[in-house]
């Protein structure tokens, strides 16, 4: 599935939508469908500095536990709080819905090292399924 | 994963069925085998609520026949072998001298030979020690491993299924029993066991066969179902599984399976060894536990008893027949294992809160 456009990727399957200085952050419709039924999400506590690229919470399918990584840095101003009792969501709309937390981000010079969807799609098309 | 890990895996008779189906294909007992189709959880829920099926014929079968293996089978295993009667299916367990377990399987009685069922991860193990330990003149052993198929129909569905299929009378199958007949025109064994906790059948068969049966069940509404929803419904069911709650450190008194050992048996290996575990009654055990949040818990993570670490978790699952509560096995010592104790069960440096219930988990409805 090819990912919508006016978003931005990481290497680590996250994306980042740009509302002015806030970006709302998830994982692509690849990194579901690699992870499979997501049971848990742990996420960045609001109020809490992220750096872009660190470690910051888990994503728990049936089978695995997987690391997120933010892809902005910045502060954490909201979180998908519905998650905890339907962390399927990400599953079923990782664009949308599934959504998982909003950063105040604190360079937009970050964007300069996240991918256009095109070139997430070549990323992946390039590591094969 | 990319087809270099997948080519050196052996494939079975269902391997094309399972990359037609769109199967998530993992590496498990040298075999390349389908871990999900549509989703784990959408399986399970096809399982406890009309039928899925599954292949495993990766399982390693063997052939026992002539007419020393019952008395030689009850001097290996520790459940009893020569009172089964023809057509018959028994659960039973092989051990090492120290009372750790080198296998669970399952026993059939036909005829005029029997059937063995062995876990795929422990096949060349378990046929070595097999050809090994036969010094009798009556007893020959054939290695059908890869070489016949093994498609179970399990779910509250699956009789209908399977007497549609078979020209057994397969809905008057006792539970634990099978029998010989054709399942689409191909020769096959009939056994209504499983390992779901569901009614259902496993249908043993050549592979060449393997295929149409496999076609057939699908189109009587058979959902395909991988071994992570097998996981999760054997869980739920509280079966052990060979390398999580049994191993050749977890004897099956230690596992859960007394019930399955015969110590009326005058010797089988291991018998020394299992009645001291039980007289001592210190060993660690296999315990139930429901997590009362919703972060799962992990093989290995530690398990807590106030501020005495007491063991470990040994398999963990959300559980949609438990309305999606985590639940999960634990090793632990002995206190630590009575019904009700809250214990705690450590999750990336935190501490979850969790009780030992009783197992199983899940008891379908009668």
């Amino acid at each position: 599935m090819p990912q919508p456009e006016g978003l931005l990727y990481s290497k680590e399957h996250e994306w980042a939508k740009f509302d002015g200085d806030v970006a709302t952050v998830g994982i692509t419709d690849y990194a579901q469908n690699s992870l499979g039924d997501i049971v848990y999400v742990e996420l960045p506590r609001v109020g809490s500095a992220v750096a872009q690229f660190a470690s910051i919470g888990v994503v728990e399918s049936v089978k695995a536990v997987s690391d997120l990584f933010s892809p902005v840095g910045g502060e954490v101003v909201e979180d998908n709080a519905t998650l905890e009792a339907d962390p399927a969501a990400v599953n079923r709309d990782p664009y949308g819905a599934g959504w998982l937390y909003k950063v105040k981000v604190s360079d937009l010079a970050q964007r300069g090292l996240l991918m256009s969807a095109a070139d997430y799609d070549a990323m992946v098309a390039a590591t094969g399924t | 994963m990319s087809e270099g890990q997948t080519a050196s895996l052996r494939r079975t008779a269902l391997y094309d069925e399972h990359v037609a189906l769109g199967a998530r294909i993992v590496p498990f007992g040298g075999f390349g085998m389908p871990v999900q189709y549509a989703g784990i959880i959408k399986e399970h829920n096809a399982v406890r609520r009309g039928a899925g099926a599954f292949d495993l014929s990766h399982m390693a079968q063997f052939e026992l026949s002539g007419d020393g293996v019952a008395a030689w089978a009850d001097e290996l295993a520790v459940n009893a072998v020569a009172t089964m009667r023809p057509f018959q299916a028994r659960y039973n367990l092989f051990c090492n001298e120290r009372g750790g377990t080198h296998d669970d399987v399952l026993f059939y009685r036909l005829p005029d030979r029997w059937l063995l069922v062995v876990n795929a991860s422990n096949a060349q193990k378990m046929w070595d020690y097999l050809e090994s330990s036969n010094d009798r003149a009556g007893v020959r052993l054939e290695n059908l491993h890869g070489r016949r198929a093994l498609v179970a129909v399990q779910g509250p569905r699956a009789v209908e299924i399977v007497v549609a299929l078979s020209d057994v009378d397969a809905a008057a199958l006792k539970y634990y029993f099978c029998a010989e007949g054709t399942v689409c025109g191909a020769r096959a064994t009939i056994a209504r066991t499983g390992y779901t906790g569901e009614d259902g059948f496993e249908l043993f068969l050549d592979g060449e066969a393997a295929p149409r049966v496999w076609r057939r069940v699908l189109e009587l509404g058979a959902e395909p179902a991988g071994l992570g929803a097998r996981d999760m419904l054997r869980l739920e069911a509280g079966m052990p599984l060979y390398g999580f709650e049994l191993s050749e450190e977890i004897s099956p008194i230690a596992g859960g399976q007394r019930w399955a050992v015969k110590l009326d048996k005058p010797r089988f290996v291991g018998k020394a060894a299992l009645e001291r575990q039980i007289a001592g009654d210190t060993y660690e055990r296999i315990a139930g536990v429901i997590l009362a949040g919703r972060v799962p818990a992990r093989t290995g993570y530690p398990v807590w008893l106030g501020k005495r670490r007491v063991g470990e978790v040994r398999s963990a699952s959300v559980a949609p027949s438990l309305g999606g509560k985590n639940i999960a096995t634990v090793l632990v010592e002995k206190d630590a294992a009575a019904l009700g104790t809250a214990l705690d069960v450590e999750i990336r440096g935190a501490m979850h809160a969790a009780h030992v219930v009783p197992l199983p988990f899940y008891k379908r409805d009668a």
